[in-house]
């Protein structure tokens, strides 16, 4: 009898554990089997930069997209698995639900400890388990950032429950090594210090010092955060304080206790997801209310562990994207798992209650955590289909260059705008020519002119056997080289020339020096032929790099003539530049525009017998 | 010095692993399809292989057999040998919808042939129809030859449908004399 009670409370302490890693799997599983898509590919290809350890300290800690510097989630995440496992995404997946899981057992272990049920961790875990905020986090590589932060807060404040449990200094000691771990994996691990603050202020008062010594770490990491890499004060990732933050607060809030962006596969308005989104929300404040009156105060930190960690982003209210309540929602899942735990523990009519409310939870939140997850999946299949398909296309015809036709917004921006090409060995990539008209009909063409090859080039380029033309649109590449032949391309020579470029080598005069690898640099004057202006006031724009040698003697001049007009000259004052001459109006219109460049002084770096001028990533009219 | 010889492992082994691990084996290559279509004189717009030909102004295969166009519809065709010596016959087919008639009252379709226009027709009936006509010897020197179709009226975007609609179209043919 005895040992049949054991054996029970073995299966049941195994199912408390393993059942919502269980779920977690089973509603993720299309994410389990995503390949990579975007910018994925951006990071993936990281680990090609690194040829010295200078290089290496460059990539894992200089801050990167949007000011970001996350060694550990990211970088250091990325080109591990690019350099041991390639593009095979099933280790990185392994990696990322292993995370998930640890998540979910320490979600299920502080709930329990909050609420002192058991049954209450293993809800909280279960809720957030299928909350629809998990799916960008568990689907998409790039955001495994938030994955692994929960992990560190969460275990941060494990060690902090288990200090004032125990009293023993080394959780103490353990809790400070996880909190300045975490500043690797994201920002927002900077909140860690107020959630252990406002823990210890609710429920330990006497520990409440002992949290707060922890500030000045995220101050002094917010402040060098911001020295390297300022936030951005226009565009997408711009701060807005005040009422624009309530407004993020409104949307963050019913995205947690609902579907992302309210939307649902079912048959459901969105007034009804708001009513549904409402009902929760009022059970969970009468409880919280409850659970004030009897000074029960773990029930107001779950709430505030919410507002805590989703207020970094608060002020990003231009892009509120899915997955930034995806930590915070924890909160919100402890309280509503100690809810439905105290429910079951009291008369039919709570239980009944607290069923139908779990219940408007999960309709509303799983048929769109599972859609959102097989739309994620498609997406890298298609991505995986063409890059597969371009490394096929390359070992087919190493050498040449490679123009894909039928790409549309979404392949584009998924599958090439990050330059997935590069990883399996294509140093350029093309598309057809009038591709770059796409750019502005849809956000998810910019950049599209990067792309873009010029009829002039195209045309050049299949009558030398230069290029392959590739269809994307079937289930495999095809290829269209012999029909792209017979197509009448329009003539125009390109506004934009990479002079990295194989196939822009006809445009350039024979002065220009041989490539290197994806850059080409001239001696002290060079020549090359481009598009003209389309309308009076257009620049040439010129952006390249020039040698630390030259900078030595200071700034220097650059000079330039377009269609025979000398333009005002400029000075290069830094070793990357960008620079901009007026074009005059006589250009306008002109099918070919001859262009001369000239810098003021050269250098010849040790061990290269060459007089360096320039060297350019883009020339280009605009 | 240990320092110094865990940074030469670790820079060696994160700098040289991508060359040394083979991407062909970490990339799994899919193959392509190599036997690519040549450029087709008479284009069936059930096929969508010859998608690349319909440069502009067509919308998706619908009932497996045509597609409808907007006010302005671009092919590429190849040239048939010896339609530059002899002319050719451009042969449009397609279909005027009775909502068509209903909404317009009349259609009239023109095209340019490389810059060389070709004699109008106007509709004012719905059914089936076949927009032939000859393309004049000398004026097909290249291989291909890009034909502009162009009607005097659409329907605009109506009841959630986003395109503007023309005339539905079957095929479109170039013959040597």
């Amino acid at each position: 009898m005895t040992q049949e009670t054991t054996a029970a409370a073995r299966i049941r302490q195994a199912l408390y554990w393993l059942t919502p890693p269980l779920v977690l799997l089973a509603v993720h599983w299309w994410c389990f089997q995503s390949w990579f898509r975007a910018d994925d590919f951006a990071w993936l290809g990281l680990v090609n930069t690194v040829h010295s350890f200078p290089d290496l300290l460059r990539a894992l800690f200089s801050p990167a997209a949007q000011g970001t510097i996350r060694p550990w989630s990211e970088r250091g995440f990325f080109m591990l698995g690019m350099v041991v496992f390639g593009l095979d995404s099933l280790p990185y997946r392994i990696l990322i639900f292993a995370t998930a899981f640890a998540d979910l057992a320490l979600v299920a272990a502080i709930g329990r400890r909050l609420s002192g049920r058991p049954a209450a961790g293993f809800w909280a875990a279960t809720f957030w388990a299928v909350n629809s905020t998990s799916t960008e986090p568990l689907g998409w590589a790039c955001v495994y950032n938030e994955v692994m932060c929960a992990l560190f807060l969460l275990l941060a404040f494990y060690c902090l429950l288990r200090h004032i449990e125990t009293g023993r200094a080394g959780w103490y000691g353990l809790q400070w090594v996880v909190f300045l771990l975490g500043f690797g994996a994201l920002e927002l691990n900077l909140v860690y210090p107020f959630i252990a603050a406002a823990y210890t202020a609710l429920c330990a008062r006497k520990y409440l010092v002992r949290t707060l010594v922890m500030a000045p770490a995220s101050l002094v990491y917010f402040v060098i955060h911001n020295a390297v890499a300022a936030p951005p004060h226009s565009g997408d990732y711009a701060m807005h304080y005040g009422g624009p933050m309530l407004h993020s607060l409104s949307v963050f809030w019913s995205w947690s206790l609902g579907p992302t962006y309210m939307e649902t596969p079912l048959a459901l308005t969105k007034s009804e997801l708001r009513a549904g989104v409402a009902i929760l929300s009022l059970a969970l404040a009468v409880f919280l209310w409850r659970k004030i009156r009897e000074r029960r105060y773990a029930a107001v930190f779950t709430v505030a562990w919410y507002l805590i960690v989703i207020a970094p982003v608060l002020p990003l209210s231009r892009h509120l994207t899915e997955y930034y309540p995806y930590i915070p929602a924890i909160g919100l899942c402890w309280l509503g798992g100690w809810a439905f735990a105290e429910a079951w523990r009291a008369h039919a009519a709570w239980r009944g209650v607290a069923t139908v409310l779990a219940a408007v939870y999960g309709v509303m939140v799983l048929p769109q955590t599972v859609v959102a997850g097989e739309w994620n999946y498609d997406l890298t299949e298609r991505s995986r289909h063409l890059v597969e398909g371009l490394a096929g296309a390359h070992e087919r015809h190493p050498g040449k260059g490679i123009m894909l036709f039928g790409v549309d917004a979404p392949l584009f921006w998924n599958a090439i705008r990050d330059r997935s090409y590069q990883l399996v060995g294509i140093q350029h990539l093309y598309l057809t020519p009038g591709s770059e008209k796409l750019s502005g009909t849809d956000p998810s063409w910019a950049g599209v002119d990067d792309f873009a090859m010029a009829g002039a080039i195209a045309i050049r380029a299949l009558q030398r056997d230069e290029i392959e033309v590739y269809d994307v649109r079937g289930p495999r590449l095809r290829n269209i080289t012999s029909l792209a032949a017979a197509m009448p391309f329009d003539r125009s020579l390109p506004r934009r020339i990479n002079p990295g470029d194989p196939l822009a080598a006809d445009l350039l005069g024979p002065e220009w020096y041989p490539i290197d690898v994806d850059h080409r640099w001239m001696p002290r004057r060079a020549t090359l032929k481009i598009g003209g202006p389309e309308h009076s006031g257009e620049h040439l724009y010129l952006h390249g790099y020039c040698t630390d040698e030259q900078l030595r003697g200071g700034p220097f001049t650059v000079t330039a003539a377009a269609a025979g007009v000398p333009l005002p000259p400029a000075t290069v004052t830094s070793g990357e530049f960008e620079l901009l001459f007026p074009l005059p109006d006589s250009a306008v219109g002109k099918p070919e525009m001859p262009v001369v460049i000239e810098v003021s002084r050269t250098a010849k770096p040790v061990g290269d017998p060459r007089a360096l001028g320039l060297a350019f990533g883009e020339i280009s009219v605009k | 010095m240990r320092r110094s010889h865990l940074e030469i492992v670790i820079t060696l082994s994160l700098a040289l692993a991508p060359l040394s691990c083979k991407r062909a084996k970490t990339v799994h290559v899919e193959q392509t399809e190599e036997e690519g279509p040549r450029l087709a004189s008479v284009v069936h717009l059930s096929d969508p292989k010859i998608e690349p030909q319909l440069v502009n102004g067509f919308y998706g295969i619908e009932g497996n057999a045509w597609r409808w166009t907007a006010k302005t519809f671009v092919v590429v065709l190849r040239v048939p040998a010896g339609a530059n010596q002899r002319g050719a016959t451009l042969d449009l087919a397609f279909t005027v919808p009775n909502v068509v008639v209903e909404k317009l009252k009349t259609v009239t379709l023109s095209a340019v042939a490389d810059g060389h226009p070709v004699p109008p027709e106007t509709y004012s009936q719905d059914g089936q129809f076949d927009y032939k006509r000859d393309i004049a010897p000398g004026s097909l020197p290249n291989n291909s030859v890009r034909i502009e179709f162009q009607l005097d009226k659409a329907m605009p975007p109506a009841n959630g449908d986003l395109r503007e609609l023309g005339v539905i179209v079957r095929s479109i043919g170039l013959e040597a004399k």
